[in-house]
């Protein structure tokens, strides 16, 4: 067979991909609405780890990919990046945002009350095979309470500021234009704090998990307790051009602040984690690392560096599928070393006994 | 005023893909790299349709060079139809419009996986070489914080003491591909994984070569005419792969880096890494008028 | 049982200091770890440093060996060389002179050592970085450190972890040396050693400095190595130095309280 550069790697591409496709059918509007009224759990997920709040296209990315959940991310963030940043929103406070579920483990009550809100957390997991064969399920109606909660709730830090248990962290003025923006910037360490947090936001949830579970287990110095945990809605408010700031929509948020024990200076270190969507478990594995951070050594998994890196979902999802690819040009190399090292000891078995015969002479 | 003359009209993509802020960055980090040789930059990283790992970086590199004028060759692992080389190379024509060629001679950017090709570059010729980790010190220090204080300092003892270890172990050096060198008396670079054969082409090289991480976010950079100079101790040569004396069981060329294909049986034979050469060698073979480069290497041996 | 008689009498400390230490104070929090503290070392003399946990001791041994920078306070080495205060010093000069100027040994080896290394890639990475690139000779002065050390070159690619504690020490006192330091820092260099062991550390380190007139500052809360070691001492107290002499002098008639406290509490 002649060598001839038949362009077979091309040919062979594209049937891969289309048997890959063939298993998913048609993709349609129908289908992508259908995905985001039926798993807002995991769009929510999704557009966190994205960093893109955009249902629809988080939907449509989880069709596109067949529910590969890095694919779906690759594909989100790949076409973020490209968008130009059109405007800054307003900062956003806690007691402003239009909440939905808060709570903390620290106090039996406390200011504004504890409001339990959507969660499956005392649901019975008995999964509901009735479904396939009675052929349903529709969610019982909520029963509204006496009292409607507020829909704006203070933050439980404040009152602990107030009371002098949380150390007073100076606010740093910051032009909303000047503002350290991870996705237009290069992650370096010690990393700026609206790096860490960012890059928290935007982390792999089971990544942040393992590493967050590993410090809770005691791999991390503070024992963790919730201090705030808070499901909210928070206004995406924005300048016009002609200068009148308007409401753009709302934006589905979580947070969660972490405390450990009193510290030297009778403090209560206090760890944050914030994210787009609603997902608990994130906010709370990636606020328990934020607690842990300051007291890690530089080499340890508790580190900002070492969790901030191995976190990031479209980098580690990408590097461990690229062994896939050819490597035996770097293998090749490898093995011409060790050939060379065997005839070596071929000659003379023991290796340093070769280099001291060589020095003698 | 209205939203509408404030922004462009609407496309679903840019010219090559990146927007211009994204190239900017690029562009601005690129001439850093070039102006400190070996020096990794930090820059922003962003995402690309392909997934990261796969030569994110080099992608973004290639794509912030490219115009429609550009004749673009990729390679992987030295071979232009291997599938990955195949998507790049596609995924480059499609948002650029840019010429493609799979003849070294013919290109004039070439991104690259793990490959510099045998045919001599010139100075109007870019090598973009993929990096999955632009950091030499990896191996003795993990932090890219501490490692960064340490290229600061030129603090390179423990990357020596390695090569001192692995003789005395091995008897010899074990660092296959990714040999690290040091640029212009300054900087120790890991030359991304090409083999040790490659290393010394990029030693006073007439074009540019440019390494950028993307998973990594670090980009750095052999100008042209840039010592690049393998670290080794003076009493212990350096040492390419013993493929001099091998010949291509196709092509039948002779004396340059060679993948190893075992056969059934035992035994091996041997094919050219560089496939586009080997393949020229055959078309020339048969009769046909096909110009082959000056290579780097003469019968096996680097001038 | 070595003693101080054993040896050549203190030297006279007429010269130019070697190393000089000025006006030091350097504080961690509300930690005052030292306070004005001064200190000269002599060239060809062993300097002893003595005082319990806490004195700022070690504090000052680490600021000789450049890898600690005092709130106030200048470091000076008398060598062709050098010139000004040594603190002042960017951290890459500041690592090059440590290469080639000053040893050190500490008491946990695993603060010299790369304990997965071989135990002659140790001693050859200290002349790595003052820029050896010869394989060969590498080996042969790793091989020449060790020997003067007194380790058994047949385990000199051997790593430090597979070996005694005793061992790992003359790793570090042939790392400390292998480029014929002006001047040897140790730091409660055989604390924690069996006695036994602790003898013959002593007896390598008293011979290296016989043989070579190597200038050594010994710190120790051991009275006993002190006075086997030094020529001169210095006793430390809550960050500062309370007194300073002639080891004989110092230990046979103490003048500060705390020293004749110090004294008494060992015979």
């Amino acid at each position: 067979m002649a060598y001839v550069a038949a362009r077979g790697g091309e040919k062979a591409i594209q049937q891969a991909e289309r048997l890959y496709r063939e298993q998913m059918g048609r993709i349609d509007r129908d289908r992508v609405a259908g995905i985001e009224a039926a798993l807002p759990s995991l769009i929510d997920r999704v557009m966190g780890e994205a960093s893109l709040y955009a249902p629809e296209l988080a939907a449509l990315a989880l069709a596109q990919s067949g529910g590969d959940l890095y694919e779906t991310l690759l594909l989100l963030r790949a076409w973020r990046t490209t968008q130009p940043r059109l405007g800054i929103a307003e900062p956003v406070l806690p007691d402003q945002t239009f909440t939905h579920r808060r709570i903390s483990a620290a106090f039996k009550d406390i200011p504004g009350g504890q409001i339990l809100g959507p969660t499956l957390d005392y649901s019975h997991r008995i999964l509901a095979t009735e479904v396939l064969e009675q052929g349903g399920m529709s969610p019982e109606p909520v029963t509204p309470a006496d009292k409607p909660a507020p829909s704006r709730q203070p933050s439980l830090a404040s009152w602990q500021k107030q009371q002098g248990l949380l150390a007073e962290v100076t606010r740093e003025e910051v032009d909303k234009h000047d503002i350290p923006d991870v996705t237009r910037e290069p992650l370096l360490f010690p990393a700026k704090r609206a790096h860490t947090l960012q890059s928290l936001a935007r982390a792999d949830t089971g990544g942040v998990l393992a590493l967050g579970y590993a410090a809770m287990r005691g791999y991390g110095q503070a024992h963790p307790t919730v201090n705030e945990l808070r499901l909210s809605q928070a206004e995406l408010r924005v300048t016009h051009p002609k200068g009148t700031v308007f409401s753009a929509g709302r934006v589905k948020t979580s947070q969660a602040e972490m405390v450990s024990k009193l510290d030297a200076d009778g403090k209560l270190p206090l760890g944050f984690c914030a994210t787009f969507g609603w997902n608990e478990v994130k906010v709370i594995a990636g606020a328990t690392l934020d607690l842990n951070s300051s007291t890690a050594t530089s080499d340890s998994p508790m580190g900002e560096e070492f969790f901030l890196y191995h976190t990031e979902a479209v980098e580690s999802s990408g590097f461990c599928i690229h062994f896939k690819l050819p490597h035996y040009v770097t293998f090749q190399s490898a093995l011409d070393a060790l050939r060379g090292a065997r005839a070596e000891r071929e000659k003379t078995p023991d290796a340093s006994q070769a280099v001291r015969e060589e020095e003698d002479a | 005023m209205s939203l509408k003359k404030l922004t462009k009209d609407w496309r679903a993509m840019s010219y090559g893909f990146l927007d211009a802020s994204a190239k900017r960055e690029l562009r601005r980090k690129m001439i850093k790299a070039v102006a400190v040789p070996g020096c990794q930059m930090p820059y922003a990283s962003r995402e690309v349709p392909i997934a990261r790992g796969w030569g994110t970086g080099g992608l973004q590199a290639t794509l912030t060079l490219l115009n429609p004028r550009h004749v673009v060759k990729v390679i992987d692992q030295g071979d232009d139809d291997s599938v990955n080389a195949a998507s790049i190379r596609q995924f480059l024509a499609r948002v650029s419009g840019a010429e493609t060629t799979l003849d070294t001679l013919e290109a004039t950017l070439i991104q690259s996986r793990h490959r510099v090709p045998e045919e001599i570059l010139r100075e109007d010729q870019i090598l973009v070489l993929q990096v999955p980790n632009p950091e030499p010190l990896r191996p003795v220090q993990p932090s890219m914080a501490i490692a960064r204080q340490m290229h600061a300092d030129a603090d390179y003892g423990r990357l020596w003491l390695k090569l001192y270890e692995e003789i005395v172990r091995s008897g010899r050096i074990m660092q296959g591909a990714e040999y690290p060198a040091l640029v212009n008396g300054r900087y120790v670079i890991t030359p991304s994984p090409i083999p040790r054969w490659d290393v010394r082409k990029l030693h006073m090289a007439r074009h540019l070569t440019l390494l950028p991480a993307g998973r990594e976010k670090r980009i750095h950079a052999v100008p042209p005419f840039t010592r690049v100079e393998p670290l080794v101790f003076d009493d212990v040569p350096y040492k390419v792969e013993d493929h001099a004396r091998v010949t291509c069981s196709r092509s039948g060329l002779k004396g340059f880096f060679m993948n190893e294909i075992p056969l059934d049986g035992g035994g091996t034979r041997y094919e050219i890494s560089d496939s586009h050469l080997g393949a020229k060698a055959l078309e020339r073979a048969a009769g046909e008028a096909v110009r082959i480069g000056e290579t780097w290497y003469k019968n096996g041996e680097m001038q | 049982m070595i003693t101080a008689q054993m040896f050549d009498a203190p030297r006279l400390v007429t010269q130019q200091p070697l190393m000089e230490l000025s006006g030091v104070s350097k504080r961690y929090g509300s930690v005052e770890a030292l306070r004005d503290v001064s200190a000269r070392v002599y060239p060809g003399e062993v300097l002893g440093i003595v005082g319990e946990s806490g004195s700022g001791k070690s504090t000052l041994l680490r600021m000789m060996n450049l890898e600690e920078t005092p709130d106030i306070g200048d470091c000076s080495l008398n060598l062709p060389e050098t010139k000004g205060n040594l603190f002042a010093l960017s951290r890459y000069a500041a690592r090059m002179l440590r290469a080639k100027k000053i040893g050190i040994v500490y008491q946990n080896p695993h603060l010299g050592l790369l304990m997965h290394n071989s135990s002659s890639g140790n001693v050859a990475e200290r002349l790595l970085i003052a820029g050896e690139r010869r394989f060969y000779v590498l080996r042969e002065k790793a091989r020449d450190a060790l020997n003067a050390s007194e380790f058994p070159l047949s385990r000199m690619d051997a790593p430090p972890i597979e070996l005694s504690g005793g061992m790992q020490q003359r790793v570090q006192i042939a790392k400390a040396i292998a480029l014929e330091p002006a001047v040897l820092l140790l730091d409660e260099p055989t604390t924690g050693l069996d006695v036994s062991v602790q003898a013959l550390v002593l007896d390598t380190l008293k011979r290296l400095q016989r043989d070579r007139g190597i200038t050594m500052v010994i710190v120790s809360h051991d009275l006993g190595v002190i006075r086997t070691m030094a020529d001169r001492v210095m006793v430390m107290r809550r960050g500062k130095v309370v007194e300073e002499g002639l080891v004989d002098q110092v230990f046979q008639d103490p003048q500060h309280a705390y020293t004749q406290q110090l004294v008494h509490a060992k015979l």
